[in-house]
């Protein structure tokens, strides 16, 4: 066998791998994640939300559509932002 | 099989047989810029799909979201502002609502304790779907509790518990349902009661509320009838929708964070390895250069020679690492980025998300990953293919 043709059996077997794993996040989707939907608008319509529930250790990390851009800094003068959630979300921008 | 083709396959064939001569090498080069692109990948994978699950579940979020500023903070805002909206034409409906966080001091968690008069709200009716139980109105000390709430408590089969008012004494109250597990993502940490209930949790008195509803009748016209009523309350914030679902594009995007620049670093410093390799050649490889070009070999072909190289040590770490990066999402619930993500959040609830992995991410990570090493190889390859033959095998 030539080196060619092992080289483009691992790329095969990497696409196929890579083809399937796709194929059981779709199949997921619509035999999951469809049906749920609507119960997500229910709650989300019903009781107003405006944020996921990812990161609750700081207001502005829990709510950050209704918190100020500058909330990591408000809690005293000089504040340093130091929740370790505070590094990985950025504020929002207008 | 043309002539050319032909050509460029048997030179592949040279390129992999020359990269297994030196298979510990290699082998070691694209195990580490796997192990770069999985961690740069599964970073853009799991904001991309955190942004997209946000854009659908936040689909019905409030159109108007009316919040009252002191002194630079949001504050309480009096009910007696909803008269000054009475003669803003468009809105179809204004909702007072409660809400505000608990810490919990013996576990060190932060609930979301929220208070609403869901006939006032849309699907307000239906709310009782995505509860197993029902709605904590029927009768005063009710409340529904997300599933990550009621793990945290530690209940043991009680159906009640405690709050702590502001002035510490006990605010009982009775579990009428637990919100479904489908909808995790959006009630994890929700403790939800009567708008009485809230207000007697938080001591606010009867003629505030924490923020107003709006809804209007036409959808087109959220910022037109949100400048009016900035206008008419000055001293408040008004937040639209779009503004809501546009934050968590900010917050999770691509440049935004320390994350992605620690991660776009190790790229950085993965491409000046990849050149300092390249250009350092060994004896053996200008042996093997100069006998090449003896033998008939032009520089352009020792250039395509090693062009194939680089793309085939390039391209399988892609494969490799983006193919680990969706299955590290996908069924580990990236659980390396968690600690980053997650922080010191006493609860939350599980990653279980499925992946979005759009064409523009797969273009973004091979234009920041493969391309820089490519570009880091080809000067190091032109150098070597311009080496005399005779200087190369003495």
């Amino acid at each position: 066998m030539r080196p060619t043709h092992s080289l483009v059996l691992i790329i095969l077997f990497l696409l196929i791998l890579d083809t399937a794993l796709y194929a059981h996040v779709r199949f997921q989707q619509e035999t999951v994640q469809r049906p749920a939907a609507h119960l997500n608008d229910i709650v989300t319509a019903g009781l107003g939300l405006t944020d996921l529930c990812l990161a609750t250790e700081a207001r502005y990390t829990r709510h950050p559509a209704v918190s100020d851009p500058i909330a990591p800094f408000m809690d005293h003068l000089g504040a340093m932002e130091h929740f370790p959630t505070g590094s990985f979300w950025a504020p929002p921008q207008d | 099989m043309s002539p050319a083709f032909e050509k460029h396959l048997n030179l592949l064939d040279y390129a992999l047989s020359s990269l297994w001569r030196r298979k510990m090498k290699n082998l070691g080069i694209i195990t580490v810029f796997a192990g770069v692109i999985f961690l740069v990948a599964s970073f853009q994978i799991l904001t991309s799909s955190l942004t997209s699950i946000a854009e659908t579940m936040l689909a019905k979020t409030p159109e108007i979201v009316v919040q009252k500023m002191s002194a630079g903070r949001q504050e309480s805002i009096p009910l007696s502002y909803l008269n000054r909206l009475d003669g803003v034409f468009g809105i179809r409906a204004a909702v007072p609502r409660i809400w505000g966080y608990y810490f919990d001091e013996t576990s060190g968690a932060n609930y979301t304790v929220m208070g609403v008069e869901r006939n006032a709200m849309p699907e307000g009716q239906r709310l009782e779907m995505v509860i197993d139980g029902s709605y904590p109105d029927a009768e005063p000390g009710g409340a529904a509790l997300g599933r990550e709430v009621a793990a945290n408590m530690n209940l043991a089969g009680r159906r009640t518990f405690s709050l702590f008012r502001p002035d510490l004494s006990l605010k009982t109250l009775r579990i009428t349902g637990i919100f479904a597990e489908s909808t995790n993502l959006l009630t994890g940490d929700l403790l939800v009661t009567s708008l009485d209930d809230a207000r007697d949790l938080f001591a606010i008195p009867d003629n505030l509320a924490t923020d107003l509803l709006v809804y209007v009748t036409n959808p087109n016209e959220i910022s037109t009838i949100a400048k009016k009523i900035a206008a008419r309350l000055p001293d408040t914030r008004v937040l639209t929708r779009p503004q809501i679902l546009k934050t968590y594009k900010v917050v999770f995007g691509w440049r935004s964070g320390f994350a992605s620049i620690c991660l776009l670093a190790a790229l950085a410093a993965f491409a000046i390895l990849a050149w300092d390799k390249a250009s350092g050649l060994s004896v053996e490889e200008k042996r093997e250069i100069g006998i090449l070009k003896v033998l008939g070999w032009q520089t352009t072909d020792i250039l395509t020679l090693r062009y194939w190289e680089s793309l085939t040590v390039a391209g399988l770490a892609f494969l490799i690492g983006c193919t680990a990066a969706y299955f590290h999402v996908l069924f580990l619930e990236g659980s390396l980025f968690r600690p980053v993500l997650l922080g010191w959040s006493v609860i939350h609830p599980s990653l279980k998300i499925l992946p979005v992995f759009a064409a523009g991410d797969v273009l973004l990570i091979f234009t920041l990953s493969v391309l820089p090493y490519l570009a880091a190889t080809v000067i190091p390859a032109w150098r070597c293919s311009t080496i005399s033959p005779d200087a190369a095998v003495k």
